[in-house]
Parts: structure tokens; sequence; C-alpha cells
């Protein structure tokens, strides 16, 4: 082994750890994205603690206080059953972001590997993957999501399975164009003289490179997907009673809205906020992803 | 000048005499006399063969009169007959027709007519093999129509009947130009009524209105509204919206918790009604969870009746005592179960589920007031005994689909339903639903119960004219379905409608119509 050889294989593993930290303090710097990020840290915090935090078991029913307003019983007032609105937002806040993380989970793992192979074999294959794709785009995805739904039929679960294949579409046009960008650069092509296998070469040298549009991608993505799962919610599809989900609670709601509009603004908070939040740490980091925007 | 002002006084007041003189009637009628009612169910036809529903109801019976009609007092009034008796043996009846009637396409009415559209109705007679109407289990003893002379027709039953007048009066039966039904092509259904009743048909506009002008040579006296329009509004908060800003005149179904701040309110004026709906949860009795009468009881005993009355229903409505309303001949008191969560528990432990166990629970959602509140709530007390029941939901015409099969079809273990005796008389609540011959396909005994003494009371009740007689098999028939308990007996359904103060004579009929034909706007 030559001591040049030595020194190149050395290198990637301190300029990662810069690129890592040098991310990190850009993002520190953005202060929108700072609030996004305490936002749901907040959030997140509310639903690991949901069962500390809650006065009150989120389906408990009290017909006494049913669709009385804020109190220092109920600091958020209580539905058409006498629910604490307060520990079901609480509650729900699991539900939105289960849906988020495991649905955006699931696009991921389905379209990223497609849309890389798609995008590194070309030729046929791509075509014929791409025509695919086209069919699922040319739905919105929110329809999409009410199609399977209807297929695999109503709850959480279903949600985020649907949710998932909805992203997929995305996830796979954008890997696929990222892909396409790096393949073409010469240190593939030097990998590929070397015969290094097709997978390790995606794996190790092409993957890597394509991560940041992904990870911004999958920021605004869990945003998207809590809405969708919200809408679903919304119309009877997503989560069944009595479960506290966000999107379902508002739809009650709304036949209450000229007398306890607290049914309606508090879980429309709440859903707008971790949108917002998700949608502000996107936006940070994909300036802090992009070497170009990086102000030094 | 003094003399000119004082003249002009004068003047002024007697003109302001003259004309509030002239005024018809003692209040004053206001220019434009075209109705707006906003519902929140559109008809899902206006064809007798496939009416279902209220909604449909309550449209179609402003353009097609019944023979006879079901006042709502609860009598039965003269219509398009005059007069209806039986024959000496009960088993035919003889109705004699009003005369000088004409259809609003200028065709006569009479004892053909009548004909045409009883044996349309059943598939009987000219019909035979065709289709009969959903509801034709109306006239299930009808062997034969017989037209008698121009004005008389005789109605021959297998058997005496008691409750065929009844029958007659309901919604469903309407009269209908047989010329306007001999154009109908070949499974085509009627879009545009034609009958002999206070207003014309002029227009549906599907998802939006159905309008009607007035019949001016209405056999009764021409009404006097000019125009009827029913929109469908099916959200609730809309329909109030609609009211307050006064684009409509009166609205069906007032959410309960409006109610309270539309009464406040000037120039609105609510009001209250009774209905004769009842609301329950039927259990599958095909399904071994239930086949123990203590299970079924328990879970009844669960259910507190009075927390979502006062709660979701701000007071509208009552707990059920019956599985019928008490306006119904033949209602006896049998409850209603009171909620008592030990007996409940007690009665689930002895019966070998002290643990509680699940079960499926179908609902519509839309289609009755508060349904899936009702649902929500019912499910919350449920869990009070460890009775875990997840709930599905299904709009409504997926719904009647998906529960109304046979036992062997069933997904559910219980399901929603309610049921509105629009005959006022026990059979058409008590047969049709808890008769073992009326399991579906063929019939509404949803919850497949057979009980060979309810059986031989209905069966013995149809045919007894006495109307004593009759009270005590229902009283008999009801006090075992109570106890036997196929269903979660959960409310009687109260109406409420709101109506613009300038607007009077609408009638909020206990079945759930809202009739506008001696209606006028101040």
């Amino acid at each position: 082994m030559s001591k040049t050889e030595c020194v190149i294989s050395k290198l990637p593993t301190p300029q990662r750890d810069t690129e890592l930290r040098q991310v990190w303090r850009h993002l520190r710097r953005n202060r929108l994205a700072m609030a996004g990020l305490a936002v749901l840290a907040l959030f997140l915090l509310c639903a690991i603690f949901a069962p500390l935090l809650a006065p009150y078991d989120p389906i408990e029913t009290n017909y006494d206080v049913a669709l009385q307003g804020p109190s220092t019983e109920n600091v958020l007032g209580a539905d058409w059953l006498g629910r604490d609105v307060f520990s079901r937002i609480l509650f729900g806040s699991r539900i939105s972001l289960t849906i988020g993380l495991i649905s955006v989970t699931i696009g991921m793992v389905i379209g990223v590997p497609i849309g890389a192979i798609s995008a590194y074999y070309g030729g046929k294959l791509d075509l014929f993957v791409q025509r695919l794709i086209d069919i699922l785009i040319a739905f919105p995805g929110i329809l999409l999501a009410i199609m399977v739904v209807a297929v695999l039929g109503v709850g959480v679960e279903n949600v985020m399975i649907a949710v998932g294949i909805a992203s997929v579409p995305i996830y796979t046009r954008l890997v696929r164009g990222s892909v396409m960008a790096v393949k073409e650069q010469g240190y593939v092509a030097a990998a590929k003289s070397l015969g290094i296998r097709d997978a390790r070469i995606i794996l190790r040298h092409i993957m890597p490179n394509c991560l940041g549009p992904i990870i911004v991608q999958s920021t605004f993505q869990i945003a998207t997907a809590i809405l969708w799962a919200a809408g679903l919610g919304f119309l009877g599809l997503g989560a069944q009673p009595p479960d506290p989900e966000w999107g379902a609670m508002l739809s009650k709601g709304r036949e209450y809205i000229r007398t306890a509009h607290h049914l309606t603004t508090y879980p429309g908070l709440a859903i707008l906020f971790m949108v917002l939040g998700f949608n502000l740490l996107g936006d940070g980091l994909r300036d802090a992803l992009d070497p170009r925007s990086r102000k030094y | 000048m003094k003399k000119y002002l004082a003249l002009l006084v004068v003047s002024a007041l007697l003109f302001s005499v003259l004309i509030v003189g002239c005024g018809p009637g003692e209040e004053a009628v206001a220019e434009g006399q075209d109705l707006v009612i906003a519902m929140g169910a559109e008809p899902e036809n206006l064809d007798p063969l496939k009416m279902m529903s209220a909604p449909a109801a309550t449209v179609a019976e402003h353009v097609v009169e019944n023979l006879i009609y079901l006042a709502e007092d609860g009598t039965l009034k003269p219509a398009l007959a005059e007069s209806w008796e039986p024959a000496e043996d009960g088993l035919s009846w003889f109705l004699k027709l009003r005369q000088g009637v004409s259809f609003h396409d200028g065709e006569p009415f009479n004892a053909e007519a009548v004909k045409y559209n009883l044996d349309r109705f059943m598939a009987k007679g000219d019909f035979e093999g065709g289709d009969a109407a959903v509801f034709a289990f109306l006239l299930g003893r009808v062997t034969e129509v017989e037209v008698v002379d121009e004005y008389t027709v005789q109605i021959h039953l297998d058997d005496i009947f008691a409750p065929i007048a009844s029958h007659l009066s309901h919604s469903f039966i309407g009269m209908h130009s047989p010329a306007s039904l001999e154009a109908l092509a070949a499974g085509d259904y009627v879009e545009a009524p034609i009958g002999t009743g206070p207003f014309k048909y002029v227009s549906w506009d599907r998802g939006e209105q159905f309008y009607m002008e007035k019949n001016a040579d209405y056999w009764g006296g021409a009404p006097t509204l000019d125009s009827v329009t029913f929109k469908f509004v099916p959200e609730a908060g809309s329909r109030v919206i609609m009211l307050e800003t006064g684009e409509v005149h009166a609205i069906m179904a007032v959410p309960p918790t409006e109610i309270d701040r539309l009464e406040a309110e000037a120039g609105i004026d609510v009001v209250f009604q009774n209905s004769v709906r009842v609301i329950y949860i039927g259990y599958n009795l095909e399904d071994d969870l239930f086949k123990d009468v203590r299970v079924r009881q328990a879970l009844n005993y669960a259910i507190n009746k009075e927390a979502i009355i006062a709660t979701i229903f701000q007071g509208v409505g009552e707990p059920s005592s019956a599985p019928i309303v008490p306006a119904i001949f033949g209602y006896t008191e049998a409850g209603p179960y009171e909620y008592d969560l030990e007996k409940a528990k007690d009665l689930l432990a002895q019966a070998g589920h002290a643990d509680g166990f699940d079960m499926e629970l179908f609902h519509p959602t839309g289609r009755y007031p508060q349904d899936a509140t009702v649902i929500e709530a019912v499910q919350a007390m449920l869990a009070d005994i460890g009775v875990n029941a997840s709930l599905t939901t299904y709009d409504w015409g997926t719904y009647l689909d998906t529960v109304i099969v046979p036992p062997d079809q069933a997904e559910h273990d219980a399901y929603m339903l309610g049921w509105g005796t629009v005959t006022l008389d026990a059979d058409y609540g008590l047969y049709a639903l808890f008769h073992s011959s009326q399991w579906p396909p063929a019939g509404n005994n949803v919850s497949y119960y057979a009980n060979d003494e309810v059986d031989a009371l209905l069966d013995e009740a149809r045919v007894t004219p006495d109307r004593t007689v009759r009270e005590g098999l229902y009283r008999d028939a009801i006090d075992i379905v109570w106890n036997d308990a196929p269903w979660i007996f959960l409310h009687n359904e109260g109406q409420v409608n709101a109506v613009r103060s300038n607007v009077k004579g609408l009638i909020h009929h206990p079945l759930e119509n809202l009739s506008a034909w001696d209606a006028y706007i101040q």
C-alpha cells in the first residue's frame, strides 16, 4: 500500500463530518428554521409524554360539560360528548406524527430504489417504470390516497399505506433526477471501470450524493402526509371514533362552529402549527444543504 | 291652507282604512307568494315504484295525492276517495271516488286511473310480471282491484286485513295520471310527476331543487302560494344560515345545538313536532354473541338514553319505551330499560362475558339526526361494561345494501337503523320488523328475529277487525319483543324545523313531512 492511497481512502471521513457540521451551523443561523424545529420538538415531546401531560383520558366522556368552552377544568373546552379537547389534541399529535413518519418511510422505501434503479440502468426499463409513475402522477396525491383507502378500507394503518403509496411517485421522480445527474460524474465511471458491482456503486457512490434533496423532500412530504391524513380523517376515511385524530375532530366540530368554535379552532391550529413546523424546517434544510446558497 | 291640510289628513286616513279593509282575510298577504323550503336529503325517486324515504314523500305529496290522507292528528281524511267501507265479509273494501277531479295534464281522475296506479304498484293485472314497488308489501293482501263503476272501486283481499285504509294513505301510493305513466319508456321512472295535487310540477334540478307552481284548478280550492321550491341542502349549518339570511323561508331538521340560538333570534320560529320514528341498534341474532337474551338485555341497560337525549339532542325526543312510538295505534308502554351499569355487568357476567367482548357495529351517517354522534356515545357507554364496539360508517345507499341482507351475507354484529310507522298502525311497525316471514331480502326484519308466539299474535292482529282486541294482541306482542330485546332500544326521534315568522300555515307532520298547501307569506 502506497502513501498516496492511504491519504485518499481516509479523505472522505473528515470531509463528511465537516459537511454535517456546516449544515448544522448554517441551519442554526436560520431563525425561521429553528422556530420550526422548536415547534416540532414541542409536538414530539407532547406525543411522547401525552399520558403524563394530558389531564384526562382522551376518550373519557362527561356529559355534564359537553360543548362547554375553555374553562379551568377543560383548558381548551370539551367536545360534544364532554371529552377534554386539550387531552385529545395531545394524543392526536401521536397519531399525526406516526402517520407522517411512517407513510413517508413507506413512500421512501418504495420510491427511492425504484427511482435509483430506473435512472441508473436507463433505457427501456427507465421508459417502462417512468410511464407507470406517470400514471400515478396523473392523479392528485390526495385522490390517489382516497382510492387506496377505498380499496383497503378505512383506518389509521390503511391511511399510512395510502399516503405512503401516494408519495411514491414524488420520490421516484426526485431520485431519478438526482441519480441521472450524478451517474454522469467521473467517479462513477471510474468505479464502473474498476469493476465494482452496480448495487455497490448505487449505494456507496451515488446515493450519498442524492441524500440532500431526499432529506429536504421528506421534511416537506411529512407535512403533506399529515395534511392528507387530516383530509382523509375529515372525510371519515381515516382514524375511526373514538380515536382523537385532528382531521376527524375538525370535521365533526364543524357542526358546532357557530356555537362551540373551540372544537374546530384548536385542532385546526394544531394541524397548522405542525405542518408549518415541518415546512419551515424543510425550507431551512434546503438552504443549508445547498452549498450555493450558503453564505459565509 | 289649513282646510286643505285637514282634507289631506282625512283622505289619507280614509285611504289607509280602505287598504287595510281590502286585505284578504284578517291578515295581509304579501306580494310574492313564492315559498322556498330547505331540506337535508333529496328524494331518491318520485316514482311510486321506487320511493323509499320521507324526503321523497314530502316533495311528492304536493303534486300527487293519495286516495286517503293521514292528517297530522292521526285521523284518516278523505282525499281522492270520499269514503271507504268494508264489504260484509270483510274480504273487500268499496272506495267511492271524488268526482270532477282531473290530473294536471287534463286527464280525468276515475276508477280506471285508480286501478291502473294500484296494479302498477303491486305488479298485478296488466303489470303482471313487471317490477312491483319497493313498498308493495303495503298492499300485500290485495288480490284484485275491480272497477265497479266510473267512481267506485272494489279492492279484494285474500283475508281480512284491518289496516288497509291506513296502508292506502301511505305517501308512496300516490295517484299519477295513467297517460303520463304510459308515456314512460320501458325501464324509465317518473321524473316529472303529474298528479291531482294543489301544485304542478315545473322542474327538478338534481342536487339543487324541486320547483312547482300552484294548480289554480285544484279541487280543494287553489292555494294562496304561487309556487313552492324545495332546495336540497345536506349541510345542516348551511340550512340554518340560509334561513337567517332569508334565502329560504323554512328549513327542516335544525341541528340541536342551534335551537337555542335560533329561538332567540327575532323573525324566526322554531317548531317542535313529534315523529313516528324510533331509532335503534339491532343485533344480528344469527350471531353467537347475541344468542343469550341476558347479553341483549345487558347492552340495553348499559346505554344512558337520558344522557343522549339531553346532551346530543338538547332535550328533543325521548327514550324508547316500546318498539313503536306512543302516537301509534297499538302502542304499549313496555320500558324504557333504565340505565343501570351494575345490572348490565351482572347480566353480562351471568352470560359468561364478565370481561366483555368485541363487536362490529355498522351505522349510517347523515341519515338520521346526529346518527354518528349517537353511535359515538353508544360506543363510549358500551366500553364502560367492557364491550368494545368497532364502528364502520357507510353513506345511506351503501349502508342499506350492506345491512339489509340475508343472514349468511351479514358482516355486522349489530347495526343502527330507524323505522317510522307512517301508517300510525302497529301492524306496519311490528309486522315488518319482527315477523319471521320478513327476514331480508324479503322484508325489514334485519335482526333475523323469530318468535312463534310473536308471529301468531301479529298474524291474528292483522285479521282482527275489532280495535280493542287488536290493541290487546299488540300489547302482548310488544311485551314479548321488549323482553326478548332483539334491539338496543334507543330513542323516539323528535323533529325540529324552523320557519321565518311571516310564513303561516305550514303543516309540520309527524310523518316528517313539511306541507305547504295551506301556507301563505304575510
